[in-house]
């Protein structure tokens, strides 16, 4: 690309890029909500009956860890296209912004949940012991103790889920799920023009900075010492 | 009062079936300090564990007062330990909340207080703890005797008839643990409390306990009165336990003994005798001449006591005669 003429840049359509740019943000914006919202509940599930845990429950774990693999070891591409069907029955399209966010959402969530289990494995032993000697119930130890005490890190889990989402998003072009991934591959590949992948790459670049940043300070500002 | 019986707990370690408690039996009695001393391993942390059911014991009973813990469902269980306090070595403070939002903690559990009520009582127990300009400060600013303060608060917060302690001051450097022991007795002495704790020091013992138990491999060895057990010690872990703290007379197991031709005599001071001139007084009466070989003067909880050796050369009285001697000055005496 060391002959790479800057004046293309002028002849970029910067309308359709706003309008792509908007689209990643809104797929970003929803399917992170929903996996927090989903994946937030499956990670304290998991972490629970986890044997040897609070209500260890060894089946279920072993079902649900499965499952959470299985979803897991699914390269995302396949996952698009294997997830059609379920998409079409929930939000009645499988293209666009709107049929994007359900494979998202659904490789996102196994994701997150992992790290939220993981993140709750570093709260220490003794102070959930200590809630017990206290007289807790399940519900108050993760209401009161797990999840506060685990905030930092949990800061953490959403950020790298978040930057991962973004790559998702990208990939979602491959099924016409717009956003800037579709606008790289549409024009950037399939009509060489290379200053419209430039562009993008540049913004899920940015894209990618801004998010990190702002997690690494709210983990800064949370932290408790 | 707390009532324990036949407690047994067992482990599975590699297969092998281990006993942490066998047949553990224990009287507390309502508004004193019971310690259980031993060694790692012993089967403390297990037995404390077992007081508040963090930890079922495989069989055997607990009862705290008339209710019969180890009887009780989950629930019902949450519902008491409200009222057992526990403190730990490690603290287990919530690193997320403050000083004050810890001790808070606990009443929130049991939410039977409204929010102008929950604040009023962390005021009184942040004075109590001598913590009250700490109150907006996360544990992570805090010294390790501070921490334990904050512990020790939470733990007070819902009234308990019953305080545990789980080695509560094997973290702490000396001058912090007897700052830790004093705030300990005062609350014991304040709110009537019981309070039972663990420990493998004998100096915390000897400091604060009224009663005491030597735990060794999942048994009681020994128990008995403090003063009772550490001025005569009976078994061999106990003994040994003692030795570590400079007390007890393990000097004598010398080679240098041998080279002592006079009787000797073990003479023990508990209370008044030992505030008084008694071995100057039959000395003088008796014409008994001393050799002072190896001693411990010091105080049990506020009693003081004196336990000394003594090589002796009689003129005027026979050896034997002098245990009724010294009895009769309050003086236990024995010839070894």
């Amino acid at each position: 690309m060391t002959d790479f003429d800057w004046n293309l840049l002028l002849s970029v359509d910067w309308p359709e890029i706003g309008a792509a740019t908007l689209d990643t943000l809104t797929m970003l914006g929803v399917s992170l909500l929903a996996t927090v919202a989903l994946g937030l509940p499956l990670g304290v599930l998991l972490y629970v009956t986890a044997p040897g845990q609070l209500r260890a429950r060894p089946r279920l774990y072993a079902v649900l860890s499965f499952l959470v693999n299985v979803l897991r070891s699914l390269p995302f591409v396949i996952l698009l296209i294997v997830l059609i069907p379920l998409t079409l029955l929930l939000v009645g399209t499988s293209i666009g912004v709107a049929g994007a966010i359900v494979p998202l959402v659904v490789g996102a969530v196994p994701f997150f949940g992992r790290l939220v289990e993981n993140v709750l494995r570093e709260v220490d032993r003794g102070v959930i012991e200590a809630s017990q000697a206290m007289g807790a119930r399940l519900p108050q130890i993760v209401f009161k103790v797990l999840l506060p005490e685990a905030l930092p890190g949990l800061i953490g889990a959403v950020t790298v889920t978040a930057v991962a989402l973004v790559g998702y998003t990208a990939m979602s072009g491959v099924i016409g799920g717009g956003g800037l991934g579709d606008l790289a591959v549409r024009y950037g590949y399939q009509r060489f023009q290379t200053e419209v992948m430039v562009v993008t790459v540049a913004l899920l670049l940015v894209l990618v900075q801004l998010l990190q940043s702002a997690g690494d300070r709210l983990v800064r500002r949370c932290r408790f010492d | 009062m707390i009532q324990v019986r036949d407690l047994t707990k067992h482990y599975s370690h590699h297969g092998r079936r281990v006993a942490a408690l066998d047949l553990v039996s224990l009287r507390i009695d309502a508004g004193s300090i019971f310690g259980i001393i031993g060694r790692s391993g012993a089967g403390k942390s297990t037995l404390i564990r077992c007081l508040n059911l963090l930890e079922r014991p495989d069989s055997g009973e607990v009862r705290i007062g008339d209710d019969a813990l180890t009887a009780y469902s989950e629930r019902q269980l949450q519902q008491r330990r409200q009222r057992i306090g526990m403190v730990f070595q490690h603290f287990n403070l919530l690193r997320s909340r403050t000083v004050a939002a810890n001790v808070r903690f606990p009443l929130e559990l049991a939410g039977e207080l409204d929010a102008a009520q929950m604040d009023a009582r962390v005021d009184e127990l942040l004075a109590l703890v001598g913590l009250q300009d700490h109150q907006h400060k996360r544990p992570a600013q805090l010294s390790g005797g501070q921490k334990q303060r904050v512990g020790i608060a939470r733990a007070l917060a819902n009234r308990p008839d019953v305080l545990l302690c789980d080695e509560a001051t094997s973290a702490l450097d000396p001058e912090t643990t007897d700052s830790i022991l004093t705030l300990l007795a005062d609350i014991n002495r304040q709110l009537r409390l019981t309070i039972v704790l663990i420990t493998h020091d004998m100096r915390v013992i000897r400091q604060l306990c009224d009663e005491v138990a030597v735990l060794d491999h999942g048994r009681v060895v020994e128990q008995g009165r403090v003063i009772d057990v550490l001025l005569q010690p009976q078994h061999a872990v106990t003994q040994s336990l003692l030795a570590e703290t400079g007390f007890g007379q393990g000097a004598l197991q010398g080679q240098w003994r041998e080279r002592i031709s006079t009787p000797v005599l073990k003479l023990t001071f508990v209370g008044e005798p030992a505030l008084q001139p008694v071995l100057d007084k039959v000395g003088r009466e008796t014409g008994l001449r001393v050799n002072l070989l190896a001693g411990t003067l010091s105080e049990i909880k506020a009693t003081p006591f004196g336990q000394l050796l003594a090589g002796v050369v009689a003129s005027d009285v026979a050896v034997s005669a002098l245990p009724d001697i010294f009895a009769r000055e309050g003086v236990r005496c024995e010839v070894l």
